[in-house]
């Protein structure tokens, strides 16, 4: 009878080698996140519910707010995600189905998603080869939220610091694709 | 004349002499300087004869000096670096540059094709219309590779591209277009109030003509003014300077697309630098200050090598130290031009004559002439005599004789046009200005500003001013105030211009468009032969139509044609110039995505073991999926997936489904929106069940096919074929926001977050068994064909138990978090090895629903409704859905449609083809007798023969009769009996066992 553990594989383990000097990679495999889409009238309500459980109400659209032991994030019209470290056994799909049971769709995405934040001098120039966006600090603040694309892969890019910092979300298996651009994309950092 | 750099100035220009750099032309070596263009350093060198033209084989020099040279194009580099069509005057020297002439055979001085000029009444304007008619069959094989032979400029390199290209976006509030004096002002304004400023210029130094101009600015050197404004800009954070950056094109809303040569100036790029990269810059204001290029006068001859420019023979004296000649002649209709003598005399070069052809020229002129002991002449240059270059002109004088001088160097200018062409790119007209005599900016896309020369502002202050004024506008408008800058101190040069284009009765051809050896004659018949307009001429000539897009030729026709027609020149109007400015290369464009990096690509769960384990991957749209597993000692892909087959057929095997679509599908009106999308009754499905699902296009043809699971009374999780996954989604989406907007429904794709296994096969619960937490009942009873539910597995790991078969076999579905699909892939093979599993890939998955009669990608092409594949009765008759009023379109029930039907070879050795069309046994193999065709075939493991799966008309009564399976492609004409279209355990024993 084989080992019972299965060993987790990591979705962003190309990327860590890309980082370079004036640019940082931290990969984070180490969430729990799950979506929360309102029913037709219920933002509201989730919103209160959260709030009364986390201190944290559903933030504007493009934007993300994070607290203590919750960070809540606009994902698209009428749905947000909720990330959380997943620690010990952390799972916030079950964490969140019985609070917000009835008001809004609950749905894991913990695995769904490669991320990694990506900080230091040149991250914002070696993100520009990639994303359409503009995201100097005058355009692109801490807590901005986008929903774009790099090289054509779809992602979602939070300005997380301002040192800049960004995290960038995307499909787990692209995250190979996503690296090829990457070292593509810092060579010049490299000579 | 030639020798090493024998026409190099003693001194002066700006190049390092102190960093001397080797080249080669046509494999002679040569040296110039750090700071040299290709142009500036064979001029150095005594080089003036660099190319033969397009068409006549012409041999052609040196025009100009910047990037709308037509004439001095080389092949540059080799190898797999070799690029064809390089302008000398653009491209930057390097130690050890190798560049060859082009279009020419056996060698540049002797040209065997310049028979083409002897040519020359075949090859007037037309004469891709006229010569090359008839007969037809004679176009591909003869006409094409004889024009393409003959015509061709350079070679482009056989071996794929060794560099790199990449892309970048880039935003701004004020965009500046030219580093020149107007530009550098506007830049320093916008820079000054805190706005974020990127300013382009396409050389590799800042000062546009100032670098090529004896010119003062604030009582000193304009190259100090440059340097201390260009110290300044680097010190502010809020400005980006990018050189060798040709903005080539305005799109809509601010954005501009800009090429930057990266490593263009180097022999090779070092492994980590992109050899050019696009740039998207967008902008919310942005200011053309691109200068302006100068235009020749159309005389005799004109083409020669030594016929240049003036500004350009200025460029080669004050920029790059060169002497362009040894005896000059000037030949302008304007003051700037007939100023060049100032210059040539300075630089010792003697003058033969300026020859002005205005009646008298003006007093500043005159006196110039005098104080340079300048023989000063009202009149015209009529032709060039001289075959590889230059040797002397023929002058006629308004008054007197006409007379013969020698030169090797003759300085021609008709004016300037404003570098109006990212002006237009958004579908603006210029204006024609009288006084300048030159088109000028029209109306302004929203945002754009234009200064100095491009707004035909041709004098130092005047251009400094405007420029400052731009900057400061621009700013302003995007919320940024600051006092306005001071205009340095400068001078107005005199700029008067009499309009004159075109020297009549000349002895030789007169050349308009040098590219494309477009000749005056050339307009003159088009003109006869009833091409009126602008643009007609343009295409029926060819003019303006080379890389250059005839930025030194286009003015010059379009007065020609306004002569020869009465009419003005704003009554003839001008061609559109579109994007690019100047040429791109294609690797640019493409950047990042060549090659492997095409597209990106996704991995399944099982990648990595497969790449591992010598699997073979196929792609799915933009999924990598393992498509079989070859074992040592197994000779073909056949009998490995053979193997594969038989392993699922008797014990069980492993197959990665994980890039099927997912999609939850929540809310109080789930069902009701599913019922929609879907033509199948839903309503009777319970919770913890599956069932199998077709979806129709809104005309009625089938779209997809998949599960639909019930988790939840409002929670649906249904999936989707791995290529259609993205469209059935944005289906989803556009049902939901658009068709039934008060549907209370949120749906999400759970493609990603769920690794998911088929298990099929007779011991598929025994192997899942050993996987799934034993507190868990999986026995048939308890988890029933169609069955669906929460588990979990190795211990507590969540996990979606699927009871579904695409093999015909029992089979389960298993899905796990993503992050444990490689571990659990692994451990299902080992746990599998006792029972005699294997991993199986799509190729016997496909062969498998094949055997079972499953549809799949070749009948679900778009053109097959669901009774076509054989699930008519799968449609609810109780319910409206997406396709169901299109779909009784008599059209797509008429009972003669080709359906699906079973197919198996007579002869049993026989191979079948997908593609092969199906005619009756004795009918003649014609299109009319078509009766359908196989869209899918396999060599059955089980049966030991080919089978197939076809749409035949009447089908399903044609059960026994044998036809033919004709296949033109291959000559195949193959004797077939129709079946069923289930080969296997056509009662489902199997799957439910």
């Amino acid at each position: 009878m084989p080992d019972p553990i299965l060993q987790p594989a990591s979705a962003v383990a190309a990327w860590t080698p890309v980082a370079t000097a004036g640019l940082s990679i931290d990969v984070r495999d180490d969430l729990t996140i799950a979506g929360i889409a309102p029913f037709r009238g219920k933002a509201q309500a989730v919103s209160e519910a959260l709030a009364e459980r986390y201190g944290l109400a559903l933030p504007a659209a493009c934007r993300r707010i994070s607290g203590d032991d919750i960070t809540l994030q606009w994902s698209g019209p009428d749905q947000w995600i909720a990330i959380a470290g997943r620690g010990a056994a952390r799972d916030l799909e079950v964490e969140l189905k019985p609070l917000l049971a009835g008001p809004a769709a609950v749905v894991e995405h913990s695995d769904a998603r490669a991320v990694g934040v990506f900080s230091g001098k040149h991250a914002r120039d070696v993100l520009a080869k990639g994303l359409p966006i503009d995201l100097h600090e005058r355009a692109f603040r801490v807590g901005d939220v986008a929903i774009t694309h790099a090289n054509h892969i779809g992602v979602t890019i939070t300005q997380t610091g301002n040192e800049p910092a960004y995290e960038i979300m995307l499909y787990r298996s692209y995250a190979d694709s996503f690296a090829d651009w990457l070292r593509h994309a810092t060579a010049e950092l490299t000579a | 004349m030639s020798g090493p750099q024998s026409n190099r100035l003693a001194s002066g220009g700006r190049i390092d002499r102190s960093r001397a750099l080797r080249f080669t032309f046509d494999g002679r070596s040569y040296s110039g300087f750090s700071g040299d263009t290709l142009a500036s350093a064979l001029l150095a060198n005594g080089v003036r004869l660099v190319g033969r033209s397009f068409k006549y084989h012409r041999p052609r020099g040196i025009l100009s000096a910047g990037s709308e040279e037509p004439n001095a194009l080389v092949e540059l580099r080799n190898g797999a670096r070799r690029e064809p069509n390089t302008r000398a005057t653009t491209a930057e020297l390097f130690d050890g540059l190798v560049a060859e002439s082009q279009n020419r055979w056996p060698s540049l001085a002797l040209d065997v094709m310049s028979v083409n000029s002897l040519l020359a009444p075949v090859f007037v304007a037309g004469f891709y219309y006229k010569t090359f008619m008839w007969p037809a069959a004679f176009w591909e094989k003869l006409y094409e590779p004889m024009i393409r032979r003959a015509a061709g400029l350079g070679r482009a390199a056989a071996e794929p591209d060794s560099d790199s290209y990449e892309k970048v976006s880039a935003f701004c509030d004020v965009l500046v277009i030219g580093g020149g004096p107007a530009g550098l002002m506007a830049a320093l304004a916008a820079a000054r109030s805190g706005a974020r400023v990127i300013l382009t210029d396409e050389s590799f130094a800042l000062g546009g003509r100032l670098l090529s101009e004896r010119a003062e600015i604030d009582g000193g050197d304009a190259n100090a003014w440059i340097a201390r404004v260009r110290d300044e800009l680097d010190a502010l954070a809020n400005v980006r300077i990018l050189t060798r950056t040709t903005l080539f094109a305005a799109y809509d809303s601010g954005t501009c697309a800009a090429i930057e040569r990266v490593a263009d100036h180097l022999a090779a790029p070092p492994p980590h630098m992109p050899r050019q990269r696009i740039w998207r810059i967008i902008a919310k204001q942005v200011i053309v200050t691109a200068g302006a290029t100068e235009r020749p006068i159309v005389f005799g001859n004109n083409d020669r090598p030594g016929v240049m420019l003036a500004g350009a023979v200025r460029s080669y004296i004050n920029r790059f130290g060169v002497a362009p000649g040894r005896r000059a002649v000037v030949f302008a209709n304007n003051d700037d031009g007939c100023a060049t003598v100032r210059d040539l005399a300075s630089a010792g070069i003697e003058i033969a004559a300026l020859v002005d052809t205005r009646a008298s020229s003006p007093q500043y002129i005159s006196e110039l002439a005098a104080h340079h002991g300048v023989r000063l002449v009202n009149g015209v240059v009529t032709d060039v005599e001289g075959r590889l270059g230059v040797r002397s002109v023929r002058i006629r004088p308004h008054a007197g004789a006409p007379f013969t001088l020698d030169c090797d160097l003759v300085a021609v200018s008709s004016g300037w046009n404003p570098n109006v062409q990212i002006t237009t790119h958004l579908g603006g007209k210029p204006r024609w200005s009288d006084t300048l005599a030159a088109f000028v900016p029209g109306e302004l896309p929203r945002g754009m500003s234009v200064a100095g020369a491009a707004a035909g502002d041709y004098a130092l202050y005047t251009s400094l001013a405007g420029g400052a004024r731009a900057g400061h506008t621009a700013a302003e408008a995007t919320g940024f105030s600051s006092p306005p800058i001071d205009t340095p101190r400068a001078d107005d040069e005199p700029t008067s211009i009499a309009a004159f284009w075109h020297v009549q009765g000349t002895r030789h051809k007169a050349f308009v468009d040098f590219q494309n050896d477009v000749a005056t004659t050339d307009i003159a018949l088009a003109e006869r032969e009833g091409y009126r307009s602008i643009e007609h001429v343009k295409r029926y000539t060819t003019l303006g139509m080379a890389t250059d897009q005839g930025r030194t030729g286009s003015v010059n026709a379009i007065a020609i044609l306004a002569a020869l027609t009465d009419k003005s020149i704003p009554e003839t109007g001008v061609t559109a110039a579109r994007p690019p400015f100047t040429p791109v290369a294609l690797g640019a464009f493409a950047g990042h995505h060549r090659g492997r990096t095409f597209k990106p690509e996704r991995r399944p769960a099982s990648y990595d073991w497969t790449k591992a384990n010598a699997g073979v991957l196929v792609e799915t749209g933009l999924w990598l999926r393992p498509a079989y597993f070859p074992r040592a000692g197994e000779r073909d892909w056949l009998e490995s997936v053979s193997r594969e087959v038989a392993t699922v057929r008797s014990a069980v095997g492993i197959c990665d489904v994980s890039t099927l679509g997912k999609i939850n599908v929540q809310g109080p009106d789930a069902l009701a929106l599913l019922e929609r999308l879907y033509a199948n009754d839903l309503a009777s499905l319970r919770v913890g069940r599956a069932r199998y699902g077709v979806m129709l296009r809104e005309d009625g043809f089938l779209m997809d096919d998949g599960t639909i699971a019930r988790l939840d009374e409002q929670h649906y999780f249904v999936t989707t074929t791995t290529a259609n996954a993205a469209k059935v989604y944005q289906h989803m989406q556009f049902a939901l926001q658009w068709l039934w907007p008060e549907l209370d429904v949120q749906i999400a794709s759970a493609t990603e977050q769920w690794a998911q296994f088929a298990i099929a096969g007779p011991r598929a619960r025994e192997l899942l068994r050993e996987i799934i937490d034993a507190a868990h009942d999986i026995s048939n009873a308890a988890f029933p064909y169609l069955a669906v539910g929460d588990v979990t597995c190795c211990g507590g790991i969540k996990t979606r138990l699927y009871r579904l078969s695409f093999s015909g076999e029992l089979a389960y579905e298993i899905g796990v978090p993503a992050r444990f699909g490689p571990a659990l892939w692994q451990r299902l093979l080992l746990a599998g090895e006792p029972l005699g599993a294997c991993a199986y890939g799509s190729e016997a998955l496909g062969v498998m629903r094949i055997e079972k009669g499953h549809i799949s990608g070749p009948e679900l092409n778009g053109t097959t409704t669901a009774a076509d594949v054989g699930l008519g009765a799968m449609r609810s008759r109780k319910k409206d859905y997406i396709g169901r009023v299109l779909g009784e379109r008599p059209g797509l029930v008429d009972p003669a449609r080709p359906a699906l039907v079973g197919l198996r070879p007579v002869e049993r050795a026989q191979r079948l083809r997908a593609g092969a069309h199906f005619i009756a046994r004795t009918a003649e193999a014609t299109a009319a007798n078509d009766d359908g065709y196989m869209t899918s075939t396999a060599f059955s493991p089980s049966l030991g023969h080919w089978i197939g799966l076809g749409l035949l008309r009447h089908g399903p009564q044609r059960q026994g009769e044998i036809i033919r399976a004709v296949d033109p492609v291959r000559g195949e004409d193959v004797l077939v009996e129709v079946v069923a279209p289930v080969f296997i355990d056509a009662r489902g024993e199997r799957l439910r066992a």
